[in-house]
């Protein structure tokens, strides 16, 4: 990321400490660290290029760490503390798009993809083994063992 | 060397003009028709990365000012994987360019018979074997560089790799129909187009500065040179389609719908729609913006979301697909083929859930691949059975048969990689542990078994930057005590400090430690600590999956008959 970024990010996060005391004054209650952790993987660092909150090595993401810890102790749940960051730095930050709206698509359109794919080769199956289904000719009588050891040799030999 | 923007067009341009060569070589003689419309179409491609080249992103340019050291290599890249990884993977990328060639030769010349699909399958797998050994060797470099204790980020760049890497798998196989039946010559063509098309959407992406990513390292105005230029390939591409397309649409028949055919069909359905999942969710952020003026980001939770059904799929069907009889198989065929690996799939689902195995993902993961394990073992060990009656000995039965069929089983050794990875990836997801903690010098903190004992910190001067090194001592009672370096280096050239991960690979626990903010006087730092499990897993697949890639490359020996 570029170094404006940088500035930005760190701005926003002095922001974001200015604001948190608010939270800090209220009773604390225990959390859970894998709660944190997953909720650290769905947010976007905000100074590097591609990784989770979870995830990323930098200052910035352990400082957001904690700013989710400090949430969760002040009581918020899940949803809360995704919205808290949603407010602040905007959709941008949630690394899943959430499933309303437009961004429905992204979601959708994969799927729709999985389905059409599937109705094409279910269509051309269809037509392709549509008379083709009575066996060609009739097998002259082999003995088994002699039939077994074509067939090998035919499955083998790719 | 190859640094940057400019070092990568011509790595590129280089990689091309490689391949354009060995393309003279060994086909001048052999495939006389096609010869001179593949030439022409590599060096078409060539010529525009030469283009490149010399307007938008000459590599010499003379800076001004003179940095006095030079203007220095991101240290991140420092690495002995940041040297092979960018050879491999353009390896990779330029050698589909060589199936492209041939593609388009065919339609140009109208010769659209299987000769040009003979030609094209081994360069496929060349470039094949180089594109996933870029991928692993990258995924490795992230693991170990990077510092965030994962392997693949779903970073637009890693998909840019993954998205031909996909394709030219689906081709892969669907061109085992096309030799077999001559059918889906279309599709084959489409595939191929698709393939290269997307490598070079890949370089857009990657060199245009258009997506912020991690290895975006670079930005330019080239944008618009790759776009036209995609534009011009796909245009033409499908300009020869249309002229072609009566000689195309070759009349397909089948006896079944169970067979080998309709598996691949299903197989090629999966992976471009996994392709295009990954398209799709790279491009989302780019149309949201575009459309809404939203800036979204669409990253890991995303993609391993929609994935991993299509992945589970395509898992099954490499159970089935080699082993189920062309044509049609019959109940006899599925009974015999098929009756003791969905056993071993049952059972082994119930050993799993009943080792405490929780996550359904994993146990079906896992229960997938014992079953796909079992079919390749299922088949080995008969055609070795078969051999043996002939009287042969074992280690010669084995080696000559997988020298004869080195396609066949250069595949299954590909798909044993592939089930070893995936392993190694459901494990690493589910059962890697981490914490973070500060500690004060000797104190101790305890990680899923593992106590690490903070020994203290040291400074020291490297040749081009300063390092602050905290020592570790992790022990689980059980096995010798090791000792972890991880460190803070500085570099002059560089704003923040770089992390130096230190770990200690295993088969099933890897222990990895960052070292983040520490005192002053050295008396206490913050260390993130990980067990990752499985994650060697991961690597050791990928060698398999070389080793089977390399095996299919082998110049088939079948008998004289």
């Amino acid at each position: 990321m570029t170094r404006a970024g940088r500035v930005l990010g760190s701005l926003a996060l002095a922001v974001l400490l200015l604001a948190a005391p608010v939270a800090a004054q209220q009773p604390a209650t225990p959390i859970s660290e894998s709660e944190a952790y997953e909720i650290a993987s769905q947010l976007r660092c905000v100074v590097c290029q591609n990784l989770s909150v979870a995830d990323s090595p930098s200052e910035m993401a352990s400082q957001m760490r904690e700013l989710v810890r400090e949430r969760l102790r002040a009581g918020e749940n899940r949803e809360q503390v995704m919205q808290y960051f949603v407010d602040r730095y905007g959709e941008w930050i949630l690394l899943a798009p959430r499933r309303s709206g437009f961004n429905l698509l992204v979601w959708v359109l994969p799927v729709v993809a999985v389905v059409v794919g599937l109705g094409i080769v279910a269509l051309l199956l269809r037509r392709w083994t549509r008379g083709a289904s009575s066996p060609a000719v009739a097998a002259p009588a082999l003995d088994p063992a002699m039939r077994e050891r074509i067939r090998r040799e035919v499955e083998r030999d790719e | 060397m190859w640094g940057a923007l400019e070092g990568s067009i011509v790595l590129w341009a280089w990689m091309l003009s490689l391949y354009t060569l060995l393309l003279i070589l060994r086909h001048r003689e052999n495939a006389r028709d096609l010869y001179p419309w593949a030439l022409s179409v590599m060096l078409g491609v060539l010529s525009f990365f030469v283009l490149v080249m010399t307007l938008p992103a000459p590599p010499f340019e003379r800076l001004t000012p003179i940095p006095a050291n030079g203007r220095g290599l991101n240290p991140l890249l420092e690495d002995t994987g940041m040297i092979t990884h960018p050879v491999a993977l353009y390896l990779g990328f330029t050698g589909f360019t060589v199936p492209f060639a041939f593609a388009m030769a065919a339609l140009a010349t109208g010769r659209l018979s299987d000769a040009w699909i003979a030609t094209t399958r081994r360069w496929t797998i060349v470039a094949w074997y180089f594109l996933s050994l870029g991928l692993l060797i990258g995924g490795w470099w992230s693991y170990h560089v990077l510092g965030w204790g994962g392997y693949w980020a779903w970073d637009p760049v890693e998909n840019a790799a993954f998205m031909p890497w996909l394709t030219g798998t689906a081709f892969l196989h669907s061109v085992m129909i096309q030799e077999r039946r001559r059918m889906l010559k279309l599709w084959n063509v489409g595939l191929v187009v698709m393939t290269f098309a997307l490598t070079l959407f890949g370089t857009f992406l990657t060199r245009s500065g258009v997506i912020a990513s991690v290895h975006a390292f670079t930005q330019g105005t080239i944008g618009v040179f790759f776009l036209s230029f995609l534009a011009l390939v796909v245009l033409l591409a499908l300009a020869l389609l249309a002229f072609r397309w009566d000689d195309l649409r070759g009349q397909g028949s089948l006896d079944s719908v169970i067979s080998r055919e309709s598996t691949f069909l299903l197989n090629n359905v999966m992976l471009v729609a996994a392709a295009f999942t990954v398209f799709f969710g790279t491009v989302f952020p780019l149309v949201s913006e575009a459309l809404r003026g939203v800036k979204v980001s669409v990253g890991a939770p995303f993609f391993n979301q929609v994935n991993v059904p299509l992945f589970l799929a395509l898992i099954f069907l490499m159970g089935v697909g080699p082993l189920i009889a062309w044509r049609r198989a019959s109940v006899d065929n599925l009974k015999r083929n098929f009756l003791w690996p969905v056993l071993i799939g049952i059972v082994s689902a119930a050993v799993f859930f009943a080792l405490g195995i929780r996550s359904t993902l994993a146990v079906l993961t896992f229960a997938l691949t014992m079953f796909v394990a079992a079919t390749v073992a299922l088949d080995l060990v008969r055609a070795t059975r078969a051999r043996l009656r002939m009287q042969e000995r074992l280690i010669p039965a084995v080696g000559g048969l997988l020298l004869r069929h080195n396609r066949r089983y250069g595949g299954f050794l590909v798909h044993v990689g592939i089930l070893v990875i995936a392993v190694g990836v459901t494990g690493s997801h589910a059962w890697s542990v981490q914490t973070e903690t500060t500690l004060k010098t000797g104190e101790t903190a305890t990680l899923a078994g593992y106590s690490f004992r903070f020994d203290g910190l040291r400074a020291s001067e490297e040749s081009n930057h300063f390092k602050v090194t905290g020592a570790f001592t992790v022990t689980n009672g059980t096995t010798r005590a090791v000792t972890l370096l991880p460190a803070k280096k500085f570099y002059p050239q560089e704003q923040s400090p770089i992390a130096y991960v230190d770990y200690r690979l295993g088969l099933v626990d890897d222990l990895y430690l960052v070292l983040g903010d520490f005192a002053r006087d050295g008396s206490q730092a913050t260390v993130k600590m990980q067990v990752n499990r499985l994650v060697s897993w991961i690597w050791i697949g990928g060698l398999i999956l070389t080793l089977g890639a390399a095996l299919a490359i082998l110049p088939d020996r079948k008998p004289a008959r």
